[in-house]
């Protein structure tokens, strides 16, 4: 492992400043994901940053009835958190099936956030694609049975690994970033990008010398929410393919729908036909059918993925059951 | 290697008798109770050291430099970037330029530095030029006519083909015959504890602390790589993290260091990290089997050929016996062993049963539904005669009555909803029985006994086995006595491999116990006014067997013996052992149709193992059997990218293992037969799990998948390929 600097600066501004020092630089959450990429030789910076003790842990009640959540908050304390369990329950549930108990404990909101992708010939050194500089994407034609079945017409054809993000997008969360110069806000549908050449290494919009502070989550309403993954082993281990769907409510059937999959494409991915085909239906079996049906439309799969077009479906189908209050 | 001069069977000595395990019922067992590990607080709270956590002073670490291509010639090695490097103070040079890697993961030369992390980052540094060569990653592609020669001696090699009885009459006489293909993969040992050795010289002596299944074959094998008298080699391992057949090999993780260490005038650890484990530690081959087989209209098998392959890496077998126990008067068999560029296999608990069990098992099902007949009772007609060593009928009448056979619905479960549910068997057969032990015992005038036996223990319990056996013959409390074991300075054991460690040393143990407590008898027979004959020991007491109440505590006995302690000596002697075990296991699944993921919801395994010395002990060999098992059937891959021959899963997170939430409730029940002497229970219980999940599975979809592993997509692949051949919904 390349020799680094260690920076343990208390507070925000200490840690947007240090981002700035020189060099590669990394900011240093849970190190679930980024330490193993040391010990792997598959990052190699100058200085990490740890912005465990210098983000803020909280989640605070906002103005308008939303909830701010700080990115150094640990996943067990987003799973366990009494607010996010009422209001948000599916960022609860997606929090809590994260790899295992010490994953969770060690692991931050920001770090799930940003966490690089784990395909399995981005983690093999021995493979130089896309997003390690190289000049192919090996999954494209290899053993590509985890990667994506949407947005992969670009590069690269990873899928996204955070859990949370998907939650979130449904949920309409926004993020707070900030860099020594300023800060803004951006919706999480909008903060991470499809690969194209020019954005192929990286997985979102976040500059080298920004943060990701906080996630800031508008009042929920009348909404009845629904997660579901399919995951083959029950812990330490990825979902297979899961959604979230979260339903505003007008009595017994559904005004609007927000209906995101994960695990089956670069970013967080909108069902919008499996929306809209919810759109003032009642909620109840034949929504969560004609939901799953829809989600997989224009899904267009590698050469050895074509089945997680059917346990998408059925990602969607249970994960709108759920909503409904129903298990399997 | 040289094979050893076989030696002549040994015939029972008056011992068999003096010391057989049979107990007087004037006392309380120890043999056959459940006493937990003696170890296991030390385990549990870090007291044990491990190879791992051996440290000397002044030791450096060793790192090996290893092909990142299957298949290339060295042209050149350039040490000067990595020699330059923080810390480093030595290089070794392990295949020389101009010889080829045959697999990613070769070694080709090695670093020594002050810190793990420097030797890691040097390694890097070794420029290493390779010609790159011509590559196999899949047994396909090596059994091409076109194919270029990889292997000198030939891409595959075919064995002799094995013909019993009238094939031709055996098909002739088949109401139904049945072909197919079935396979099952390569899975690695994954030991918890990667391979890791500490080698430390004084002189001419080398002291090795190595993670071994055989502290005695380590020793003899370091010697002769080293060319040094073995007599000069000690090597210790006292705690071990698993090995499952992995382990019995004094190789490069060994020999680099204890080289270097030479070379270097300090101790040399080498630990490799789990990518190395997964390339270059060895692997369970391969099977494929086309098979063609024959049952009559009443269920008696008929017919069996199968032309069968498999890969083993880089230059090893991968045959496997197949038929699997049941019974086929008319059969032929031909397998032909195929290279591919990786890593070699190594025996992994029970090599070859459980891919010969895989293909077997799963056609009986296949013909019990072309019969029309229960699977289990297809199997009871074709099996080989009870025996006490082929107990199969009984145990599936027992298993079938626990395990609620007779609520198992035909093939395919017709109730509606995805989630469908299963149940199937499995037979197994291990030989086990070992002849290769030696112990020694020494009863202290203090009452504390000392029980040595160059034997280890891998994580099975051995160590507390010595305790058991002592306890139990000297009728000393078990607090009294201690337990020395993974030194080969003690006297000689066997490896621990093949089921062979327990059956080799508990006869030790048994008649060097014994001896010492005649012995003892005999120095304190006066003091109770009888002979030594009349007297008895159990339950912490020397007792006249006419009249127990004319007693002598333990501690009380020994102080008799004044100053000077007793000492015993036994080996292993027939009488007290024997081979050959049965078993069966039974398993119940839910298969979920709109994602395929499988979770096995029950086990049941009913097995034998001769006389049950530790009930605690063989249970917790059959769990780990049966847990093996079920990730060789759902979890465990090993995935080679085609295009390259390198490994995509080197690791614990794309090598699926079960986790405590994937594993079912296993119930065991031990068949315990003491008139047949100790035999060893490490391999069979992990030969049958998989084929009885896999025939669980067949049962709930009505689709026979004939690979494994069972993962999400394969298990849906063939649900649509039956839908889509007009199978109807599965």
């Amino acid at each position: 492992m390349k020799a680094f600097a260690y920076v343990n600066p208390s507070n925000e501004s200490d840690a947007l400043a240090a981002l700035r020092s020189g060099g590669i630089v990394r900011p240093l959450g849970g190190g679930q994901d980024l330490l193993a990429r040391l010990k792997d030789y598959l990052d190699e910076p100058d200085r990490l940053v740890s912005v465990k003790g210098a983000l803020n842990r909280e989640a605070a009640a906002t103005g308008d009835g939303g909830l701010r959540i700080g990115a150094a908050m640990r996943l067990f304390e987003v799973a366990e958190h009494p607010e996010i369990l009422k209001r948000y329950p599916a960022l609860a549930e997606a929090a809590s099936t994260v790899g295992s108990p010490q994953i969770r404990h060690q692991g931050t909101v920001g770090g799930n956030l940003n966490q690089r992708p784990r395909c399995w010939y981005f983690r093999q050194e021995e493979f130089v694609c896309f997003k390690k500089g190289g000049n192919r994407c090996f999954a494209a034609d290899g053993e590509n049975q985890y990667h994506s079945i949407f947005g992969n017409d670009g590069p690269s054809k990873i899928v996204h690994p955070s859990s949370l993000a998907v939650p979130l997008v449904a949920y309409g969360a926004r993020f707070r970033l900030a860099s020594a110069s300023g800060e803004r806000e951006v919706a999480a549908a909008d903060y991470f990008t499809l690969p194209s050449m020019q954005t192929v290494q990286k997985e979102n919009v976040l500059a080298d010398d920004e943060l990701l502070t906080h996630v800031i989550l508008p009042a929920p309403g009348n909404v009845r929410s629904g997660h579901y993954e399919v995951r083959f082993k029950e812990s330490r281990d990825w979902p297979m393919a899961f959604a979230t769907v979260v339903l505003a409510m007008n009595g017994p059937s559904i005004d609007s729908a927000r209906v995101v999959l994960g695990a089956v494409a670069p970013v967080p991915w909108r069902a919008e036909d499996a929306e809209r085909v919810l759109r003032g239906r009642l909620l109840d079996d034949a929504a969560a059918d004609v939901a799953g049906e829809a989600a997989v439309r224009g899904a267009k799969p590698l050469a050895q993925n074509a089945y997680k077009i059917r346990i998408t479906r059925t990602a969607v189908k249970r994960a709108v059951l759920a909503a409904a209050g129903r298990s399997v | 290697m040289q094979q050893p001069t076989p030696q002549p069977t040994p015939q029972p000595t008056e011992n068999a008798t003096k010391y057989a395990w049979t107990v007087p019922p004037d006392r309380t067992r120890v043999i056959g109770t459940s006493v937990p590990r003696v170890d296991g607080p030390d385990k549990v709270s870090g007291r044990a050291k491990y190879t791992y956590d051996i440290a000397r002073p002044g030791m450096l670490h060793a790192r090996a430099v290893r092909s990142p291509h299957p298949h290339a010639r060295i042209v050149s090695i350039d040490f000067s970037a990595a020699k330059a490097a923080p810390g480093v103070r030595g290089v070794l040079t392990w295949k020389d330029p101009g010889t080829e890697v045959m697999y990613q993961g070769d070694v080709v030369a090695a670093v020594a530095a002050d810190t793990e992390p420097q030797a890691r980052d040097a390694a890097r540094l070794v420029r290493v030029e390779y010609e790159v060569l011509p590559f196999f990653s899949s047994e396909a592609a090596a059994m091409q006519p076109d194919a270029p020669v990889v292997f000198p001696n030939g891409n595959t090699q075919a064995g002799q083909t094995q013909e019993t009885g009238d094939l031709a009459a055996g098909f002739a006489a088949a109401a139904h015959t049945l072909e197919a293909t079935y396979s099952t993969h390569v899975i690695t040992h994954v030991c918890l504890e990667s391979h890791c050795s500490v080698c430390e010289w004084n002189g001419d002596q080398l002291t090795a602390w190595v993670s071994t299944q055989g502290v005695h074959a380590s020793k003899q094998q370091i010697a002769g790589a080293l060319k040094i008298d073995q007599a000069n080699v000690r090597v210790i391992c006292q705690y071990m993290g698993g090995g499952f057949g992995s382990k019995v090999t004094a190789d490069a993780p060994i020999i680099i260091p204890a080289r270097m260490s030479k070379d270097l005038g300090a101790p040399v650890k080498m630990v490799l990290d789990r990518k190395e484990e997964h390339l270059d530690s060895g692997n369970r081959p391969s099977a494929f089997a086309r098979v063609r087989a024959g049952v009559s209209a009443d269920g008696m098998l008929t017919a069996f050929d199968g032309v069968t392959w498999g890969t083993g890496g880089a230059g090893q077998g991968a045959n496997f016996p197949l038929p699997y126990i049941y019974q086929f008067p008319n059969r032929r068999r031909a397998h032909t062993n195929v290279y591919i560029n990786t890593g070699l296999q190594r025996p992994m608990r029970a090599p070859g049963h459980p891919q010969g069990c895989f293909v077997t098992e799963m056609l009986l099902d296949e013909l019990a539904d072309l019969v029309g007949l229960d699977p289990l009772e297809l199997r009871l007609k074709n099996l080989p005669p009870t025996a006490p060593d082929a107990m199969w009928a009984e145990y599936y009448r027992m298993g079938a009555k626990q395990f609620g056979w007779d609520r198992r619905h035909p093939t395919g479960d017709r109730n509606p909803g995805p989630i469908k549910t299963g149940m199937g068997v499995s037979a197994n057969q291990w030989g086990g029985g070992g002849r290769a032990g030696a112990a020694h015992v020494r009863i202290q005038p203090d009452g504390s006994v000392l029980v040595q036996c160059g034997s280890q223990d891998l994580g099975t319990g051995t160590r507390t086995l010595l305790p058991v056996i002592a306890g139990e013959t000297l009728g000393a409390p078990l607090d009294a006595i201690r337990a020395e074991i993974g030194d080969s300075n003690l006297p000689f054991a066997g490896v621990s491999g093949g089921s062979t460690a327990t059956p080799g040393i508990a006869p030790a143990i048994r008649i060097a116990s014994g001896r010492a407590r005649d012995a003892l008898f005999a120095r304190v027979a006066s003091a109770l006014d009888a002979a030594p004959e009349e007297l008895a020991a159990g339950d912490g007491r020397i007792f006249v067997k006419a009249a127990p109440e004319r007693s002598l505590a333990w501690r009380a006995a020994c102080k008799l013996l004044g100053q000077e302690p007793i000492t015993a000596d036994g080996q292993w002697e027939p009488g007290f052992s024997s081979v050959n075990t049965s078993g069966v296991q039974f398993a119940e699944v839910t298969v979920d149709t709109e994602t395929g993921i499988v979770k096995v919801t029950r086990i049941l395994a009913i097995q034998d193992c001769g006389l049950v010395l530790d009930r605690l002990l063989a249970e917790s060999q059959v769990y780990g059997g049966v847990i093996g098992s079920l990730n060789f059937a759902l979890f465990e891959d090993r995935t080679l990218d085609p295009r390259t021959g390198v490994m995509l899963n080197p690791n614990m997170e794309h090598y699926l293992l079960a986790g405590m939430t994937d594993v079912p409730q296993i119930d065991v029940v031990l068949m315990d037969m003491p008139e047949r002497g100790v035999i060893g229970i490490g391999e069979p219980p992990t030969v049958s799990t998989a084929s009885a999940i896999a025939n669980a599975v067949r049962n709930a979809l009505g689709v026979p998948i004939r690979s494994l592993p069972l993962h999400p997509h394969r298990v849906l692949a063939a649900i649509d390929a039956h839908t889509n051949s007009g199978g109807g919904p599965a």
